[in-house]
């Protein structure tokens, strides 16, 4: 027997279930998943299409709810929140990387990162100096003024990578993060991604198909018809 | 492929139903004003001839020297002819028909050698009945042998002492020698007004002391002896005049049948000459029914072509609205298009895909429009102002309807396609769409569209016939021009916004300013949302324009709120039962035609002279005056002191007296004659029966009892020998004194006093003198006559009169005038009126003279023009109608018509005939449709819009969320964008609709024939209805705005997220 205290995870989801429809026609996404992420790792989530990865991830982040069990993130029982808590969760804590990347089309990417800290009304100047730290981390210092489309898709995963890091979070939640990207610029953004997780001590659960981003993660936790998978 | 369309309808239904409810609106808005212009208009006509008076559709031929023998033959000939010329009509005809003249009673008509010849004449009228009032005995009846009955005037009878039962011998026709025939009397009669009698050979007064049948000397003439026409045709009588008036039943008279009968009239003389022969000296065949006919046409041109701009305008509004939903369902097929191509499917068969689908679209929508738009055209024809004018209609369906429907649709069904056959659908980014429409210069064109529009619009000749394409297409492209810059209006302040929101903390507006600014896809939205915005802003301004400018036309074409155009003389007292028939002050006005120095006018248009008692202008004048008021305008023009003159207390007229004496050797007479003035200001002249200058005191009779407070305001003696007829010598001094009750302020003093008439100078020391005493008053001129060149058919006059003669009656002129005779204020004018040359001075200069709309016309103070002409000898009056302002009896203008004195025309009947008229009320009608229909496609417009808006963007609202965005963030962000820029693009649309407004509207309104209005159309601004309007389409707009973004946002969930992550 320790006394030394056990490291609280980042993420432990326990005994979640969701499902969709009813009867018959009910499909069961999530079937009592339970896992951890320990804090400052990053896990990838493997599963096939049409595993439950993005329900689960959407779980994780809130938003949506399961139909049991329970999700805690840095400590805060996500299922237990109300709207606002989610919302204050999302600003705060967790931060979303989309497949498709989500940028606003009609703003620059300067003005795409600057989004969540608008979201914490920080100040204007303040803002302007993180935004440009944050391009300059992710390597597009200069294209911050350029929009969305006329960024590749690397540049785009970049821009939404330097977005979800602006409001510092404790947990990244990355759905398939380099599925619209070519090899060579999913791994740069792979690359990227471990580096932030380091360099910001910042916890990862990233769901991916891809091989490398599993060798580049610290575990991998295998989802298969809504079940986590030894 | 019927198949992918009923499949993709089944999950885009509610933007199908959103197309298909656009092009339901827009067929439904061609339907109902395809029904408006066919088949309202053509009862319209139908319902403007039915309600012509008798005689704006009358036929009349006039024919003269009809032989006695073939008198009847030609009557029946003529009715015949006109009866066929009507058909296929139903007519009913009525002769009336008068004698040569013949000698009254023995062989020469005269009692003595030398006393004046007396002659007499028959008549015939149809439906006599209707057209007099017995006032003794009975009608006459054919009785087929001789004597033959007859009724007279009443006047006739007096003077000729007849009574029932008197029998009158009429002897040979001076002109032919006929036989005698004798009539007995039956009955006596007054004539009723209107009814014809100014066709009678002595317009129904009963006698003509001065007769003139071409001989030297005048006759004395009684008539007419009325007899059954048949014994007037029996009686050997050669026909003088012979008039058959046919009278057509226009119950429901179309326009070819019309046409056809106007075509008809167009060739009756020849054909009634040709039919007659030799049987009359002289035919005419005469009708105002192909003016009237004419001036119909002219009307439902003009709301024609005003209807159509409506019809245009919702057309590209409804364009507007498809182009927006082509473009919405373009892009939500954007994926589901480039799947298609990439498995093969040729651009071709995507054409005919969107093309059939747009097809059946809109025929889904025509099918409704059909009996959408029959029933709400039979709604609208239900409203009172189109019942009112007789065009309540119940639902059916016509070719017409059916064809702009149809044609419609398939035309909606293309702007419908359009979007789906560009080759680049839907742009990625908004800036190249905002930059392909700036580029390609297209609303500069449509600006210098527009321009060159308003410019025709604004050089257009005075009078248009027929559809105006000009008129039409102009408000179309000023609304359209201006529609299409106000993307570029409402992108300043968003840009603004756009750049304060880079420098804010916040997100929810940054966002929402960001996407104002940036979106893409908008054009087409703004296009909408502006050009309808502008639509109901123009449609409620030129509405309340024309509206304005009917009331305006009214009260210039009428000029006061009630007038009666005389057809009988002015009396002494008529302004009274004027007065008390409608309850509101009162007026004689001289209204008529005059010539000034040596200019007549255009043809058929010479100068008018108005004048009215300006005391009263604004009670009595009606019509716009910018900067004055007709109050101000009449103060300059009325005389500054009154008239004056002796009154006559009522029933005094049995006690008016008059001596006279002359010295010299010749002995003299004097015809008297009284100016009186009744209460209303009206001065007529009684001349009474020669009196000699005796010494002796005469009685002196009036024309009528004085039944009210009268004043004599000028006498008149005309001198004479006595008898006429002698040679005179040396000079006479001749002291006439007329001596009336004493009623109230009598006055002292003398009256100014001048020889008028030819060779005034044959009269000398001239004077008047005025003397009351407790019982009466007495005036006294006094005058030397030369009687050396006193002529006994050119008498010598003295006139005296209670006021001076004025140096120049003041006036003033309408601008017309002073601009085509150069005329300034300060100037001087002679301007002859009934032959009398009266120097006018002209005081002020008005846009237009009331009752005168755009003509050269001057208005005047009757008052002062009256001392002017009385002043000059001309005692007659010059009074030709009665203005009444302010009438307070209801039904005033049928108990003016009932009075029978003339015509009677009202500023409320002008007016209401002028915007409710059945020819007229089209208009209104069509704009009453046009504003619901923008708000209606605004709505819907505003509801494809935003809900495709949010729907495209449900991912990114998703992503928001997943960002950390509270629900209500988003939908607050969501709707300031939206709400901002509905705010935005209603706010350029009211401004672009009052651009349209003053710029077009103003020139769009015709009169009723077509012409520039007169006075000129004003815009109007009915604020109201516009911040109505705005208010309704601001919150209509934002509640739309809400529900959808609520709606929209409620699926903006995780859903979306899994499916498009």
């Amino acid at each position: 027997m320790s006394d030394l205290p056990v490291a609280q995870p980042m993420l432990a989801v326990r005994e979640v279930n969701r499902s969709f429809g009813s009867g018959a026609t009910a499909v069961h996404a999530l079937r009592d998943v339970s896992f951890e992420v320990a804090t400052g790792t990053m896990v990838a989530l493997v599963g096939r299409s049409g595993s439950g990865k993005t329900t689960l991830l959407n779980v994780v982040g809130g938003l949506e709810r399961p139909d049991s069990g329970t999700v805690m993130v840095d400590g805060t029982e996500v299922t237990a929140l109300d709207e606002d808590g989610l919302s204050r969760l999302r600003r705060e804590t967790v931060a979303y990387i989309f497949q498709t990347f989500g940028l606003i089309p009609v703003l620059s990417a300067a003005e795409n990162v600057g989004v969540p800290l608008r979201m914490s009304r920080t100040p204007t100047l303040e803002r302007e100096r993180r935004v440009a730290l944050l391009l300059d981390l992710v390597g597009l210092a200069d294209h911050a003024e350029q929009r969305p489309g006329e960024l590749s898709g690397g540049q785009q995963q970049r821009v939404a990578i330097a977005r979800a890091l602006a409001a510092s979070p404790r947990l990244l939640v990355a759905d398939e993060p380099t599925g619209q990207l070519d090899a060579e610029t999913g791994l740069s953004v792979m690359a990227l991604l471990r580096g932030v997780v380091e360099s910001e001590g910042v916890t990862a659960l990233v769901s991916t198909h891809d091989p490398v981003m599993m060798a580049l993660a610290d575990r991998v936790v295998r989802i298969s018809d809504g079940q986590v998978t030894p | 492929m019927l198949r992918l369309l009923a499949r993709r309808a089944s999950v885009q239904f509610p933007l199908l139903v959103a197309v298909v409810a656009v092009v339901a609106v827009g067929t439904t808005l061609l339907g109902v004003c395809a029904l408006l212009l066919t088949r309202s208009a053509d009862q319209a006509l139908t319902e403007g001839m039915a309600r012509a008076t008798a005689p704006e559709v009358a036929v009349t031929a006039y024919l003269a020297d009809v032989p006695a023998a073939k008198a009847d033959s030609v009557a029946g000939d003529t009715r015949a002819l006109l009866t066929r010329t009507l058909a296929p009509f139903q007519a009913t005809s009525a002769t009336r028909a008068s004698s040569a003249v013949r000698l009254l009673g023995d062989r020469t008509g005269a009692a003595r050698p030398d006393e004046p010849r007396k002659l007499a004449y028959l008549s015939g009228i149809d439906g006599l009945q209707s057209r007099a009032r017995l006032t003794a005995g009975r009608w006459p009846r054919s009785t087929g042998a001789a004597p033959i009955e007859a009724v007279v005037l009443q006047p006739t009878a007096r003077v000729l002492d007849l009574a029932v039962g008197s029998r009158v011998r009429l002897g040979t026709e001076i002109t032919s020698r006929t036989d005698a025939v004798t009539v007995v009397i039956v009955g006596i009669f007054q004539p009723l007004p209107n009814s014809g009698w100014d066709r009678d050979p002595l317009a129904a007064t009963g006698y003509d002391p001065a007769y003139l049948d071409g001989s030297p000397n005048p006759a004395i003439a009684y008539g007419p002896f009325v007899v059954d026409l048949s014994d007037l045709f029996a009686s050997g009588s050669t026909i003088d005049r012979l008039q058959v008036t046919t009278q057509p039943q226009l119950a429901r008279p179309t326009g070819p049948e019309l046409d056809a009968v106007a075509a008809t009239l167009g060739t009756a003389n020849a054909q009634l000459r040709k039919l007659l022969g030799d049987r009359a000296k002289f035919s005419r065949v005469a009708s105002d029914l192909p003016v009237t006919f004419a001036l119909a046409r002219a009307q439902q041109a003009v709301t024609r072509s005003t209807v159509l701009v409506v019809v245009l305008i919702g057309t590209v509004l409804t364009a507007a609205a498809l182009g927006l939903a082509g473009r919405l369902v373009v892009a939500l097929r954007a994926t589901e298009t480039a799947l298609l191509s990439e498995l093969g499917a040729s651009r071709g068969q995507l054409a005919a895909a969107t093309a059939s689908e747009a097809i059946i679209l809109s025929a889904i929508a025509a099918v409704l429009a059909v009996p959408l738009s029959s029933l709400t055209h039979a709604a609208l024809t239900h409203l009172p102002a189109l019942a009112d004018a007789g065009l309540a209609t119940s639902p059916s369906v016509t070719g017409a309807q059916l064809m702009a429907v149809g044609v419609g649709a398939v035309l909606l069904a293309g702007v419908l396609v359009i979007p789906a056959l560009r080759r680049d659908p839907e742009p990625t980014t908004g800036r190249s769409r905002l930059g392909l429409l700036t580029r390609s210069g297209a609303d500069l064109l449509l600006l210098a569209l527009a321009a060159i529009g308003w410019w025709q619009l604004r050089t257009q000749p005075a009078a248009q016939a027929g559809t105006d394409t000009v008129r039409v297409l102009a408000p179309v492209l000023c609304l359209l021009a201006g529609a299409a810059l106000a993307p570029r209006l409402v992108m300043l302040p968003l840009r603004a916004g756009d750049s304060l929101a880079r420098r804010s903390r916040g997100v929810v507006l940054a966002l929402a300013a960001f996407e104002a600014a940036r979106r893409p896809r908008a054009i087409a939205a703004a296009l909408l949302l502006s050009l309808a915005a502008a639509t109901g802003t123009f449609g409620l301004a030129f509405g309340a324009t024309w509206q304005q400018s009917q009331q305006d036309q009214a009260d210039a074409r009428v000029g006061t709120d009630l007038a009666l155009a005389l057809t009988v003389p002015p009396t002494i007292g008529q302004g009274s039962v004027v007065g008390t028939a409608t309850g509101g002050a009162v007026s004689p006005v001289t209204d008529r035609g005059v010539v000034i120095g040596r200019y007549f006018g255009t043809a058929g248009a010479p100068p008018r002279l108005v004048a009215v008692d300006t005391t009263r202008a604004g009670l009595l004048l009606r019509g716009r005056i910018p900067g004055t008021s007709w109050s101000q305008v009449g103060a300059g023009l009325a005389p500054k002191t009154p008239a004056g003159g002796v009154p006559i207390p009522v029933g005094g007229d049995s006690a008016l007296t008059i001596t006279g004496t002359s010295t010299g050797a010749s002995r003299l007479q004097a015809v008297p004659r009284l100016v009186l003035e009744d209460r209303s200001g009206l001065r007529t002249s009684c001349e009474a029966t020669a009196v000699r200058l005796d010494g002796r005191s005469h009685p002196l009779h009036l024309c009528s009892p004085v039944r009210e407070a009268w004043r004599v305001v000028a006498i008149s003696l005309q001198v004479n020998f006595d008898p006429p007829g002698q040679v005179g010598a040396g000079e006479s001094r001749l002291t006439v004194s007329v001596t009336l009750p004493a009623g109230p302020n009598p006055g002292t003093g003398t009256w100014p006093s001048r020889s008028v008439g030819n060779d005034p100078w044959r009269l000398g020391n001239v004077a008047t003198a005025i003397h009351s005493t407790p019982t009466s008053t007495v005036v006294t001129t006094t005058a030397n006559v030369n009687t050396d060149e006193l002529q006994p058919t050119l008498p010598v006059e003295v006139v005296s009169t209670a006021f001076a003669a004025p140096s120049a009656v003041p006036v003033a002129v309408s601008d017309r005038l002073a601009d085509e005779v150069g005329a300034v204020v300060g100037g001087r004018l002679t301007v002859t009126v009934g032959g009398i040359a009266v120097p006018m001075v002209i005081s002020q200069r008005v846009p237009t003279v009331p009752s005168a709309p755009g003509e050269v016309a001057m208005l005047a103070d009757v008052d002062a023009l009256s001392r002017a002409l009385i002043s000059a000898g001309a005692l007659e009056p010059a009074v030709d109608a009665w203005w009444v302002g302010q009438p307070s009896t209801p039904g005033a203008a049928a108990a003016t018509t009932a009075l029978g004195l003339g015509e009677v025309d009202t500023r409320a009947g002008v007016h209401q005939e002028l915007s409710r008229g059945p020819l007229r009320v089209g208009l209104p009608a069509a704009l009453d449709l046009l504003v619901p229909a923008a708000v209606l496609l605004l709505l819907v417009g505003t509801i494809m819009h935003v809900t495709s808006e949010v729907e495209a963007r449900a991912l990114e609202m998703a992503r928001l969320r997943g960002l950390g965005l509270r629900r209500r963030s988003i939908l607050g962000g969501l709707l300031a964008q939206h709400g901002g820029v509905l705010v935005l693009l209603l706010s350029a649309g009211a401004v672009v609709g009052a651009v349209a407004s003053w710029a077009v509207a103003p020139l769009l309104i015709r009169s009723d024939l077509g012409a520039r209005p007169e006075p000129g159309a004003v815009l109007q601004w009915p604020w109201p209805a516009e911040v109505g309007l705005l208010a309704g389409l601001l919150i209509g707009g934002t509640v739309a705005v809400t529900l959808v973004i609520a709606v929209q946002l409620r699926r903006a969930d995780a859903a979306h997220l899994r499916v498009g992550a």
